[in-house]
């Protein structure tokens, strides 16, 4: 088992969805909650691989250095070959833990299914919802792009359904909004696998004599779909890279980039590719908000990293003033949005758009400092996130509208809830010695540091910075108008929350103090290793770029 | 660890134990225990604190006290390399003066509050929220202790909005009041914008200094500007606005100060202090009068040796604007908070001002002293509207001190302190008489023994002449500044491999060092310009001054005229509170004491008295000569203990010249006027100020003062009103210029462009742009009859028409 634990973790879900098709109606929610529970636990596991050595220095001296591999062939031709091929590093490993703890709140969150509006199909649900995790995990863990892409498309359709039947009022136009905005991203993304795909056969037999494999040390003679041999490999790296090498015309590197990022960019999601989201998440219900919010969006960021600036770096450096525009307006555009809201719902998503701006330009401006906080902000906002939408959910539960101009005075009602309800949206509003501190804090001191290679990340941060002022407005100003104030007569009997909201709600909280507090030993430690060495593989590929170009 | 680092540590965290008690475990505690169980907390700090401060104060190698261990929380990476981020105890003389002030000051605020609270929890919700307001305290106190041993600008910054989110719980404590949130929301996000500023100084620091620990980043500072390196030879473009060197230095300063202008409540930031007053006034006392407003000077306090001339400068006017339109507003103010509001902004405008002046030791004296008075005032205020059964409105009292003995009079000591009520020429009087008198001496000292002194000249344009003072001899300059440091405490240049550095320098051979620094032409033009100034036998000196600028003169007599309206402000207060005949029979009626809420009040007297003569003043002298090293600055004050005197720059010993006997006469008795003009008006009652008020053009300034100066009028109207404007067409202006409501900083403004934003554009915009090429391609496929007209199939249809049109465009930029 030991050997395949991450396979186990992935599918474990799937099997217990499987499982749940053939049990009694009143078992299913107990077999979901084993399997995403087992998921979590197993994951857990993963930290032996820590254990007894300095974290970041885990993951070897090369990027590429990986954990609980697992590779096998999948299909293959005489050509090619595609993988089954998973393991972790410190880009994926922070993010699948994530994912497997998410889902099980969100399991958790998904109780009350029977007091839902629609509480038709429950055992359809869960299987969706299991699937759903399975796919997240594959995403996270695959090293095949063709494996990652696959992964990929599993996990679109659970959410398809999830959000499109058992959603609000307009749950069908959101569902297809959000099925249509991700597959013109991976329409986009297949165009570059396929193009990667050949571009790297190419690469290889132009300079064999650098296409060393890092796996096997044997010299690589055909196309490859592996992430890692396709971002180490000098003899990709170097005819990708070469200004020479084009597609219909255009230098290779930063149309690829392209095509990659807008695959991600709807994912992260950035302005002016968001409009799904905000849609998605007020239909959808609240575990699956919680999942979208919190895992999902993170897809976008990982595959940046993994995928734009691993394989592409040149890419990155060509378009990094048009993606810092892009992050800053994000920020502030998506904070300006937050502020207009009056749905409660609408503004937590929103309110996920200014964050993940962050995100964009920490990584943007291609500095550790910056990447980490990127990654750390990811992270945080997969605690605080899911965590507002699920304090979202307790509310509409009861209330059954989320007009924020209708509440008032919940914290008097509900004090217990209130007082976790601060706690997450202080968390959302970075305040420090809470998670959403960390990560900006990283991002703005990453992007400024980035000024002597970049004229405009002096601007850029500041404009960032402004950020702050903005989610301070409008979080403060509705936790004023929802949970101070005097108590309103209809919602003076709302009933404290009970134990199992508050058994999701503590432990969210609780790492979001975890993660501001510490924040080296809870996730810096983890990654920092990587993202280093992700830096100086970039750092290399760029300085043989500007040595060929030199030359 | 030494002993005294933990001893700080467990002084700082017991208020957080007690804090994670009271929020688990509160509301089974009960009433008034929960209460005291957070007082156990604060007694566990003051404990601690005057542990250390005895130590502090008996140790003679005080070098040996600093802290040792530091612990990484976060390791950076700056341009490749690490950059920890350390959590350090800073254990120096501010520390300890400092943390010592705030737990005696919390201790009796804490105990105040248990009987003041009694009456003030349960009615507001009818539960007991009696242990939420301890929890929050306990918060506050952790924080803001936490905030005074942060050794890191970054430890500084985020302890600094742990105490930004205590005073917002506990202004909103009564958050069922609509005022109430309004005015905590206006306070956390007004002090948002100044912590904007604040984090745009950190990452000038971070980037050009390459370090957050405060001596490291001043060694650095110093270096740097001896060297002509780092953020003196930096050239950046920020907002299309091209700044460096020293303009980028002083653009660090002033960010810097930034976040003490939220927190100490600067102009233009100063709105939301008043309006705080919304919170029970135990916290009124505590947090926005005698510690955490004073954080902003203690921040500048801490960064001095990161500011130029200029910041310094920028500093002292804001500083003598905000203490100069605050007194005048407290005037008029009618509400017995409200004027205690008004004239903590004034002092801490003094402060301030102080600090931008170089009047380093004076503004911390004038912190300290401040605290106990202030505290005391504020409590005094809170035992008489618990007393008077919550009236805060000064005209409907009047005649309390037969009611409120004790209250009374330990009020009127506090007035007496703020005053400056002192015998001009002796060495007797209280809190301000000392305080504020060194302040202004060294106003009046940079106002009129300047050019006397060093030669200085007004600089008439700061970047214009820049480059001209950049060609002072800073070797030179290093030398002495270094000799100081080594000879004052010693510990500074120990610590720091780059002191060494500096130190090393200039003991290389003159030429050497030249080469090094590419700018050669420096000697020659220092050399030229301490000539030029040089009717002094130290050229040194000349050049440092001359960097420094000398003050207008309407910011020594602004303060100055200022120094007689406070007494009169404050004496008004007090005679309308307690003197002349009860007002309102019903209120005084009921006007009771109580023990455990006059106790503190003593203390707080003693306290006030104590500061004013003994413990603080020699101490801050000492910390200053440490704190006062910077290359830039000249620290003007004589008062330093005898160890140091020869270092620093001491102020006029010449008789003539002597600012000291010069304040004797402008502003000696400042105390007396003020004071006895406040009873003139008041001794029978509230007739002869109306029959004032009456006179036309009082009766205007009477308006401009009741409005506050318009300052929540013209943010509302510029960033609601600007906006609105911008969106309708500028036909309703008298509609926005009548408007009121809350100033928001952020304001309606923002939130109606976000509407645009939100609404709109996004909703009619890019939304309708998917969905009308969605019916678009709908349509074309009606017309060609196609069977399958599932929507979805459409959406696809457009997807790939997206990704296709998309893909057009990145090809035309790739290509272009």
């Amino acid at each position: 088992m030991d050997q395949h634990l991450i396979s186990w973790i992935v599918f474990l879900p799937m099997i217990a969805g499987l499982v749940l098709l053939f049990v009694p109606r009143e078992l299913v929610k107990w077999v979901a909650l084993f399997g995403s529970g087992l998921a979590f636990v197993l994951s857990l596991l993963l930290f032996k691989t820590f254990w007894g050595g300095e974290a970041a220095g885990v993951f070897g001296d090369a990027y590429g250095a990986l954990h609980h591999v697992e590779r096998a062939g999948w299909i293959t031709g005489n050509r090619f070959s595609i993988e089954y091929f998973v393991g972790l590093d410190g880009l994926s490993f922070p993010l699948f833990l994530l994912t497997t703890f998410v889902s099980l709140l969100a399991c958790l969150a998904s109780f009350n299914f029977d007091s839902w509006k629609i509480n038709k199909g429950i055992k359809a649900y869960f299987f969706l919802f299991l699937l759903l995790e399975t796919g997240m995990l594959g995403v996270f863990v695959s090293l095949d792009f063709f494996l990652f892409y696959v992964f990929w498309e599993v996990m679109l359709l659970p959410m398809y359904f999830l959000i499109g039947v058992w959603g609000g009022e307009r749950r069908e136009y959101a569902a297809i909004k959000f099925f249509i905005f991700t597959l013109a991203g991976s329409v986009l993304m297949l165009v570059g696998l396929v193009a990667m795909f050949f571009y790297s056969a190419d690469a290889v037999a132009k300079y064999p004599e650098l296409a060393t494999s890092y796996n096997t040390g044997a010299q690589v003679t055909t196309g490859t779909f592996d992430l890692i041999e396709l971002t180490t490999n000098e003899a990709i790296q170097k005819h990708f890279g070469d200004a020479g090498t084009k597609l219909l015309d255009v230098r290779f590197a930063p149309l690829m980039f392209m095509f990659l990022f807008i695959g991600f960019a709807i994912k992260l999601p950035c302005v002016p590719v968001h409009t799904w989201l905000p849609d998605a998440h007020v239909q959808a219900p609240t575990p699956i908000s919680m999942i979208l919010a919190g895992v999902l969006l993170k897809m976008g960021g990982y595959g940046f990293l993994r995928l734009c600036y691993g394989i592409f770096p040149l890419g990155g450096e060509f378009w990094a003033s048009f993606l810092a525009v892009i992050a800053v307006v994000s920020i502030l555009y998506g904070a300006l949005c937050a502020m207009a809201q009056t749905d409660f719902k609408k503004l937590v998503a929103y309110s996920s758009v200014s964050h993940m701006g962050y995100v964009l330009l920490g990584i943007c401006v291609m500095t550790t400092t910056g990447f980490q906080g990127a990654m750390f902000q990811m992270i945080a906002h997969g605690i605080s996130s899911p965590m507002c939408f699920f304090l979202v959910g307790v509310i509409y539960d009861r209330a059954h509208h989320r007009q924020i101009n209708k509440f008032g005075g919940l914290w008097l009602s509900m004090p217990r809830y209130g007082s976790m309800a601060t706690l997450g949206f202080f968390a959302s509003l970075g305040l420090p010695g809470l998670c959403g501190f960390v990560g900006e804090a990283y991002v703005l001191l990453g992007t400024f540091q980035a000024g002597p290679h970049f004229k405009w990340a002096y601007t850029a941060a500041i404009c960032a910075a402004f950020g702050v002022v903005l989610t301070a407005g409008y979080i403060l100003w509705v936790v004023q108008r929802v949970y101070l104030g005097s108590v309103r007569e209809e919602y003076k009997s709302f009933p404290e929350a009970t134990g199992r909201e508050m058994l999701i709600l503590a432990p969210l909280g609780a790492l979001c103090i975890l993660l501001g507090v510490l924040p080296k030993q809870s996730v810096f430690d983890f990654m920092n290793g990587t993202l280093n060495l992700l830096i100086d593989q970039m750092n290399g590929v760029t300085q043989m770029a500007m040595a060929a170009a030199g030359g | 660890m030494g002993n005294y680092e933990i001893a700080l540590c467990i002084g700082v965290v017991a208020p957080l134990f007690m804090f994670a008690v009271l929020a688990f475990f509160g509301h089974r505690i009960g009433k008034p225990t929960s209460g005291w169980v957070a007082v156990l907390g604060v007694l566990a700090s003051l404990g601690c604190a005057t542990y250390v401060l005895l130590g502090w104060l008996s140790a003679t190698d005080k070098a040996a006290l600093m802290a040792t261990t530091g612990y990484d929380w976060v390791v950076l990476n700056l341009f490749g390399n690490e950059m920890p981020i350390e959590f350090k105890v800073k254990l120096d003389g501010l520390t300890v003066m400092m943390y010592f002030m705030v737990a005696l000051v919390s201790t009796c605020i804490f105990v105040f509050s248990i009987g003041y609270m009694a009456g003030h929890s349960d009615e507001v919700d009818g539960q007991c929220k009696f242990h939420r307001f301890f929890c929050y305290l306990s918060l506050f106190e952790f924080s803001m202790l936490g905030l005074l041993i942060s050794s890191s600008i970054f430890f500084l910054f985020v302890f600094w909005e742990l105490v930004g989110l205590c005073s917002y719980l506990l202004i909103g404590f009564y958050f069922d009041k609509k005022f109430a949130s309004n005015a905590a929301m206006k306070a956390f996000i007004t002090n948002r914008v100044g912590d904007f500023g604040f984090l745009l100084g950190l990452m000038l620091v971070f980037v050009f200094l390459q370090t957050f620990d405060l001596d490291q980043a001043a060694a650095n500072f110093r270096h740097q500007y001896a060297t002509n390196s780092g953020i003196f030879a930096a050239d950046i473009d920020i907002l299309g606005w091209h700044v460096s060197g020293m303009g980028l230095a002083t653009l660090m300063g002033i960010g810097l100060f930034c976040g003490a202008m939220g927190k100490s409540a600067q102009f233009p930031l100063h709105v939301w202090l008043p309006d705080a007053m919304a919170g029970p006034t135990p916290v009124s006392a505590l947090i926005h009068a005698a510690t955490m407003v004073a954080a902003g000077v203690y921040l500048v306090a801490r960064v001095f040796r990161l500011l130029t001339p200029d910041a310094q400068f920028f500093i002292a006017v804001i500083g003598c604007i905000t203490l100069t339109i605050t007194a005048l507003i407290a005037i008029v103010q009618v509400d017995i908070k409200k004027v205690l509001a008004y004239s903590t902004l004034s002092q801490l405008g003094y402060m301030i001002f102080g600090m931008g002046v170089g009047a380093w030791p004076a503004a911390l004296f004038h912190l300290i002293t401040h605290a106990f008075f202030k505290a005391m005032m504020f409590l005094g205020s809170g035992q008489v509207i618990e007393g008077c059964h919550h009236v805060q409105d000064m005209r409907k009292m009047g005649g309390l001190h037969k009611k409120m003995p004790v209250t009374c009079w330990t009020f009127f000591i506090g007035v007496l302190a703020i005053a400056g009520f002192g015998i001009p020429g002796t060495h007797f009087g209280l809190g301000g008489f000392f305080s504020k008198d060194e302040v202004l001496a060294v106003a009046y000292e940079r106002t009129y023994n300047w050019e006397d002194r060093f030669g200085g000249h007004e600089k008439d344009d700061g970047h214009g002449a820049e480059n001209a003072h950049s060609a002072t001899p800073r070797e030179d300059d290093l030398i002495l500044r270094s000799g100081k440091v080594i000879l004052a405490s010693g510990q500074v240049h120990d610590e720091h491999g780059s002191e060494e550095h500096d130190a090393d320098e200039h003991g290389a051979d003159e030429h050497g060092a030249e080469t090094s620094h590419g700018e050669s032409a420096t000697h020659g033009a220092a050399a030229h310009d301490a000539g030029h100034g040089g009717h002094h036998d130290d050229p040194v000196l000349a050049g440092i001054a001359a960097q420094q600028h000398k003050i207008p003169k309407w910011m020594f007599w602004l303060p100055i005229i200022i120094a007689y309206v406070t007494p009169f402000y404050m004496m008004r207060c007090w005679w309308m509170t307690f003197m002349g005949k009860p007002r309102d029979g019903h209120v005084h009626h009921h006007a009771h004491e109580s023990p455990l809420m006059w106790a503190p009040l003593i203390v707080l007297a003693i306290g006030t008295v104590a500061a004013s003569y003994m413990m603080f003043r020699p101490q801050l002298g000492e910390a200053a000569v440490i704190a006062s090293d910077a290359p830039l600055v000249v620290a003007v004050d004589g008062e330093v203990p005898d160890k140091a005197q020869h270092e620093l720059l001491g102020l006029s010993h010449d008789k003539d010249k002597d600012p000291h006997g010069a304040l004797i006469g402008i502003v000696g008795f400042s105390w007396l006027v003020g004071m006895g003009l406040a009873i003139l008006i008041y001794r029978n009652g509230l007739e002869l100020a109306e029959r004032i008020k009456r006179l036309p053009f009082v009766g205007f300034i009477h308006w401009c003062l009741m409005e506050k100066l318009f300052f929540d009028h013209i943010y509302d109207t510029v960033l609601v009103g600007g906006t609105r404007v911008i969106l309708s067409g500028a036909s309703n202006l008298f509609d926005i210029l009548v408007v009121d409501g809350i100033a928001n900083l952020l304001g309606r403004g923002t939130v109606r462009i976000a509407e645009f934003s939100g609404n709109i554009m996004d909703t009619g915009g890019v939304d309708g742009l998917v969905d009308a090429i969605a019916e678009s391609t709908q349509g074309a496929g009606e017309m060609v009859r196609q069977p399958q007209t599932g929507k979805i199939r459409n959406y696809i249809l457009f997807g790939t028409t997206g990704a296709v049109l998309v893909l057009a465009a990145i090809i035309a930029v790739v290509m272009s």
